[in-house]
């Protein structure tokens, strides 16, 4: 599923709260992986002192792009690999469409792959007549079931058991049931046959390794593996930012990425690709191509304010600990990308107006950054975005806000600055609000263009005296 | 397609403008503590490795990777074989195993075994030793394919086994396949004992600078095992055997006495 459909948040936010499944689900979520995560960086033999210095060794590669990328290339074809370059979405679909059409491949396995889902990989293949599996479990079931992940690392998170139980009845036509390890079962049987038979596997890279040319792939359930290792053909899609320079600095990284993914020291399997099957090996692919996607990447890059996002690994750490995303779970940012990274990468991505309520809905309590392995300044680049949107940036295609709003602020600033008009303002005020409706001493509604503020809230009534009138009382009657 | 690619990146980096690429990218050479970790690996004392050993006892219940220990090869081979002989196959009745062709597993002759006669054991082919860069012919490669796929059980050893996280090293070379330890339901790993590192860190370290690793690189593919296959994708519900092996056995060889 490419493209977003941000626009109606709101609405969804609404939907999901009111979800009781889904409200249950996100508490364990977060319940579970938020404090064990935290626990775990402090078993760091190197110390918290690692996620600095692994920031670090992220916004080195990002600011050395260039050359790291041409290194991997490089290295990736001495290997006997090949590499291709997609500046766009539509780019990065077509050159994979096309290898796929070359070999006459008519099935695909794939792995779990974030930047797939951003560029729309599976539609554009099942337009060309391609049959694409995802085989993460999580991903499967929310393929048969037609939906987008709620959650990076945990897709399915919002089903419950039961609901998976009736669709795989329904798809897969197995006796229902609704226990997990049967259910595990009936998808790995249903999938093992396709595992055996693709022709192409794809997959994503977390983290690739410039000076070693290799990327890498993680998963706990195996998937990858089978879906790289089986299938004589190997397509890797890769986000041009998912680079490190060197094999101390990835694992480095890699340890960190686990830990915020899954609460691990490392993820079950780890593998390390540098190319197709070696001559004189008896299995692996016979073909691997590395598709490193731009997609609007590079504008973020040439942006100093948001240059820092290009470091995100997109381990999910930051979604397990998001208070807003913990009640209104990953659907209502319709996007890929959820959560507090979502909120950030969305706009930047797709467009800072087409995704403007993602940025204005997250709290900037700051967990996120607190939470995040790698230390990401999010709520620097929440407010960022709240401010181009407000003042307007036509590097970044951003209208201003409403000229209604900066009128009333700039009103506001004036009354604020007088201290004479300010308490004018008070006395009239403090009249004024008695004709309001309340509700057990708090104001229910708020008259236009205000009555948004009290939509979801009763607000405080203005109090009876300024703090300063009551200072200069207290003050007198010193005397 | 590639030129345009990094010219945009180079723009975005303000590369015209006189930003430079960074000089120190790549390491040429390990760090003070680096060489103290290879320092380390090589003169590990007995005590050492004793530590590792109990670290790993203690690691292996919490990840589901069932721990055994002999003190030789002909032991090894028995508990093996009893392991096959004991469970039972996942998708069909004919019992059938797939092996590594490895010094230390053709070490445990498991075909010659009374106990075993009658279950076929399949080797990885090698086309031919002395000239590894030679193709193995397709029709070997597919007959291998269709017996890992028989299998339910595969056999391999691993370069390393790190025992702070159970961790197994696997790199991929003739007769080393990749899908042994992948496709069967259950995955046996025989390791010498010597094998064993404390950390990820001094697997890396190994990796990257001890000079004969460094000679033979990764590989095209390295894998890194810790623990059978497992998923939590169904309400946070832990289940292992999701695609990969749902059991993983790891045999140590201790040092003979
Ligand atoms: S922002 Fe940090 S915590 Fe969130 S996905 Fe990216 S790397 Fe993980």
């Amino acid at each position: 599923m490419a493209g977003i459909d941000s626009e109606k948040y709101k609405q969804n936010a609404h939907k999901a709260i009111a979800d009781p499944v889904l409200q249950s689900a996100l508490t364990s979520l977060q319940g579970r992986l938020g404090p064990a995560t935290k626990k775990l960086y402090n078993t760091l033999p190197e110390g918290q002192e690692l996620r600095k210095i692994a920031h670090q060794y992220r916004r080195k590669a990002i600011d050395n792009l260039d050359v790291l990328l041409e290194t991997l290339a490089e290295n990736i074809r001495s290997h006997g690999g090949q590499v291709h370059f997609a500046p766009s979405a539509e780019d990065a679909v077509e050159i994979c469409v096309r290898i796929a059409l070359e070999n006459h491949v008519r099935t695909v396995v794939k792995g779990k792959s974030m930047v797939t889902e951003e560029i729309g990989l599976n539609d554009g293949l099942e337009q060309a007549g391609i049959e694409v599996t995802e085989t993460d479990l999580g991903e499967y079931i929310i393929q048969l079931a037609g939906e987008r992940p709620t959650h990076i690392v945990a897709p399915a998170i919002h089903k419950t058991r039961e609901q998976i139980g009736e669709l795989f009845t329904e798809k897969l036509g197995t006796p229902y049931t609704d226990d997990p390890p049967t259910l595990t079962q009936d998808a790995r049987r249903a999938l093992r046959e396709k595992f055996l038979t693709a022709d192409m596997g794809i997959s994503g890279c977390n983290l690739a390794c410039a000076e070693t040319g290799h990327i890498t792939t993680v998963s706990n359930e195996g998937n990858i593996r089978m879906a790289t290792t089986l299938p004589k053909l190997h397509v890797a899609v890769m986000g041009m930012e998912r680079i490190v320079a060197n094999l101390e600095e990835q694992q480095a990284i890699l340890r960190l990425m686990s830990m915020g993914a899954a609460s691990q020291q490392i993820g079950g399997y780890v593998s390390y690709v540098g190319g197709p099957a070696a001559p004189g090996h008896s299995d692996g692919p016979e073909q691997f191509h590395l598709i490193i996607v731009d997609n609007g990447r590079s504008k973020i890059l040439a942006d100093e304010t948001f240059r820092e996002m290009l470091c995100c690994i997109r381990c999910g750490a930051c979604l397990n600990i998001c208070p807003v995303y913990g009640k209104i779970g990953g659907h209502s940012y319709g996007s890929a990308y959820s959560g507090p990274v979502g909120a950030v990468v969305t706009p930047l991505l797709f467009g800072i107006n087409d995704a403007s309520d993602l940025c204005s809905g997250e709290s900037l309590c700051g967990a996120c950054r607190q939470a995040c392995p790698l230390e990401i300044n999010l709520p620097r680049m929440l407010l960022a975005l709240r401010s181009k949107l407000s003042e307007g940036d036509p590097s970044w295609q951003v209208k201003p806000a409403r000229n209604q709003e900066r009128w009333l602020f700039r009103c506001w600033q004036f009354v604020n600055g007088n201290r004479t008009l300010y308490n004018l303002f008070y006395a009239v005020a403090r009249k004024a609000q008695k004709i309001l409706p309340t509700q057990d001493g708090m104001i229910r509604k708020l008259p236009y263009p205000f009555n948004g503020w009290t939509s979801q809230r009763n607000m405080q009534p203005l109090a009876p005296k300024t703090f300063m009138q009551r200072w200069q009382e207290k003050q007198e009657g010193k005397k | 397609m590639q030129q345009t690619f990094i010219s945009t990146i180079k723009q975005a980096l303000g590369r015209s403008q006189g930003s430079k690429p960074a000089e120190d990218l790549f390491t040429t050479e390990p760090s003070e503590h680096e060489k103290i970790v290879l320092t380390q690996i090589q003169q590990r004392t007995s005590a050492q490795h004793n530590a590792n050993m109990s670290r790993l006892r203690e690691v292996t219940g919490p990840l589901y990777v069932n721990l055994h220990e002999h003190s030789s090869l002909e032991e090894t081979a028995e508990a093996i074989a009893a392991l096959i002989k004991e469970k039972s196959p996942e998708w069909g009745t004919e019992k059938h195993v797939c092996r590594w062709d490895h010094p230390l597993i053709n070490q445990l002759k498991l075909e010659s075994l009374p106990e075993l006669s009658g279950i076929p054991i399949h080797t990885t082919p090698i086309f031919d030793v002395t000239d590894q860069a030679r193709p193995i012919p397709s029709s070997q490669k597919e007959q291998f394919r269709a017996q890992v796929e028989q299998s339910f059980i595969g056999i391999t050893s691993a370069d390393y086994c790190v025992a702070a996280t159970a961790t197994l090293a696997l790199r991929s070379r003739p007769g080393q396949s990749r899908s042994v330890s992948l496709v069967p339901s259950i995955h046996v790993a025989v390791v010498k004992e010597k094998k064993l590192l404390s950390t990820l860190e001094e697997l890396y370290t190994l990796l990257k600078w001890d000079p004969a690793e460094r000679k033979e690189g990764l590989t095209n593919n390295l894998s890194l095992i810790s623990g059978p296959s497992k998923t939590g994708d169904i309400e946070l519900i832990m289940v292992h055997g999701a695609h990969g092996p749902r059991e993983l056995h790891l045999f140590i060889i201790g040092e003979e006495q």
